[in-house]
């Protein structure tokens, strides 16, 4: 059986290369060989995601492979995550999570959803194209720790003000993460959201960059 | 000689003739909200009705001096018209610009009518050409589309569209192969109605996207089909970063560049030298909505004329929700500091 250095390696490598039938296999192999879940997930394919994101800040990857990338990720995330097992007294964070309504791009929020999977939050995905009030609703229905909006165009950022200054009204202790190509740090700081990631490219940058602070949280080295 | 005409000014530039000041105008949507109050109209309602579109574009112009129009507003009118519906949120409140809700999803699926031209919204655009040919015949008159790359994401999803860039290599490239096609159409369609210029928008394809690899091989030789296609002036207009691929986008034949505010235009100038038509590059948003010292606004319209562009174009479409003071401030440094020669076109 392959020592855990090996499969490490492995989930690793098939999430870089985008091989989704490898990530696939690793990842069965881990569970086989008895690994922590968690530990594959982290350390073999939030490992991998993040030296993909340094292909992406150094042009050698683009979007097309990181997208792959993801795809090659979660298939190894859907065998490991059944098998993880909660602490029972740590409540479960969660995150409501989509594009803002008239903008039907989801890319840079499907990436940043993917950072949220991979850390183990209960995921509220609303899609995209979402109408201000959904957000409002579902995050006071859930309470959900995080409520995170993208907008990839100028043309739909103003929205994004409306619906912080509704959830803030109401539960004053979400934080709120915006991205997209149109918000910058000053824009965020203007709507009064704690978060930002300031383009399409960002989000891929920020979302990965913010697997590898989970990483480091997870191994006790930042708190 | 007297003064110009906003037309013949647009008309010149392209020309590389000389002009008494630089013409202001764009290739993205300029409709503003002073114009739609003073209609006493909605935004949700202009995207629908040529009256209304055509009334809108002739009122932001003429409110602010510009010497130039450019319609539709929206980047949906040739998807809708392929039959992947339009959502036009005349119920929502604010401003929001038309999209698309039902995507292709598979390569297999995509089934374009070979009538779209007759569909959607497309004989209503036709139209308010032909109103703002009639009732503003001193303004320049632009027609965008949107280039191949881009608009086959407006059709079929844009995450499967990438991945089959890589994935699906020749199956992809047909495909695009098949929307270039209706490029070209529309771009042809537009030159018949005698527009000014066409601006073909392949606003996804910077690399903040796609590499230059990418672009050389999928990108590029589309828009050179397209560029060859079309008579009249033509510009190639990309936002996000192209930097890396502005020598390639010059390759591709286009009568003008036009790039956004991540473009570094002093250096695009040194790259393609002084032959060549280069329109931007401020960010519409923060300079005409964000700004309140005046000063600075002007700062912005300035470097960008002495980074070396024959033309003062937004990045992107102006957020209708502008501040008239900026706006103003806009058009006035553009005309004033702007009647120093420019790299590409001399004065009069």
């Amino acid at each position: 059986m392959a020592a855990q250095e090996e499969i490490l390696a492995k989930l690793k490598e098939a999430v870089v290369e985008y091989e989704e039938d490898d990530c696939a296999d690793a990842a069965q192999e881990a569970l086989d060989a008895g690994m922590d879940p968690m530990v594959a997930v982290m350390d073999g394919l939030a490992a991998g995601m993040e030296e993909v994101g340094v292909l992406f800040d150094t042009n050698e990857y683009f979007v097309p492979e990181v997208l792959m990338c993801a795809d090659a990720l979660y298939k190894g995330l859907d065998i490991l995550r059944p098998h993880i097992k909660l602490d029972a007294d740590i409540p479960k964070a969660s995150v409501v999570i989509g594009s803002i309504q008239g903008d039907v791009h989801d890319i840079g929020k499907n990436l940043v959803k993917m950072m949220f999977d991979v850390a183990g939050w209960d995921v509220h995905d609303l899609g995209r194209d979402v109408p201000l009030e959904s957000f409002v609703e579902k995050q006071l229905d859930v309470n959900s720790d995080v409520l995170a909006m993208s907008a990839m165009m100028t043309t739909t950022m103003m929205g994004m003000k409306k619906v912080i200054a509704m959830v803030k009204e109401k539960n004053p202790d979400c934080l709120i993460m915006l991205g997209g190509a149109p918000v910058t740090r000053d824009v965020a700081n203007l709507f009064g959201a704690d978060g930002y990631a300031e383009s399409a490219g960002n989000a891929v940058s920020e979302g990965i960059k913010m697997i590898g602070r989970l990483r480091e949280y997870q191994k006790g080295e930042i708190e | 000689m007297s003064e110009l005409t906003g037309k013949e000014r647009v008309q010149r530039l392209f020309k590389r003739e000389p002009v008494d000041t630089m013409p202001c105008f764009s290739g993205q949507g300029a409709v503003v909200v002073q114009a739609i109050e003073k209609m006493g109209t909605q935004f949700a309602k202009i995207h629908t009705d040529a009256r209304l579109m055509a009334e809108s574009a002739i009122t932001s112009a003429k409110i602010f001096n510009m010497d130039g129009i450019v319609i539709p507003y929206d980047m949906a009118t040739v998807a809708e018209a392929m039959g992947r519906g339009i959502s036009l949120y005349d119920g929502a409140d604010g401003i929001i610009y038309p999209t698309v809700p039902n995507k292709w999803k598979t390569l297999d699926e995509i089934d374009i009518p070979k009538d779209y031209m007759s569909r959607g919204r497309l004989p209503m655009v036709d139209e308010a050409f032909k109103i703002i040919k009639d009732e503003a015949p001193d303004l320049g008159v632009g027609a965008w589309v949107l280039g191949p790359f881009t608009l086959a994401g407006q059709i079929m999803e844009l995450d499967i569209l990438l991945k089959g860039l890589k994935k699906k290599k020749d199956e992809t490239a047909a495909f695009l192969d098949e929307v270039t096609k209706v490029t070209i159409d529309m771009c042809r369609h537009y030159q018949d109605l005698g527009v000014d210029f066409i601006s073909v928008r392949e606003m996804g394809s910077g690399t903040d996207l796609l590499s230059p690899r990418m672009w050389k091989t999928l990108i590029g030789p589309n828009l050179t089909k397209v560029f060859d296609s079309i008579s009249i002036p033509c510009v190639n207009h990309i936002c996000g970063s192209t930097d890396m691929i502005i020598e390639m986008m010059h390759g591709c034949g286009a009568d003008a560049l036009s790039v956004d505010q991540k473009n570094n235009v002093a250096e695009t100038r040194k790259k393609l030298g002084n032959d060549v038509l280069i329109f931007g590059n401020f960010d519409p948003y923060n300079t005409l909505t964000q700004l309140e010292d005046m000063t600075q606004v002007e700062a912005i319209i300035k470097k960008c004329i002495d980074d070396g562009q024959d033309a003062i174009w937004p990045g992107c479409d102006i957020w209708p929700d502008i501040k008239a003071e900026n706006m103003e401030t806009y058009v006035r440094t553009v005309k004033e500091y702007g009647k120093k020669p420019s790299p590409a076109v001399g004065r009069i």
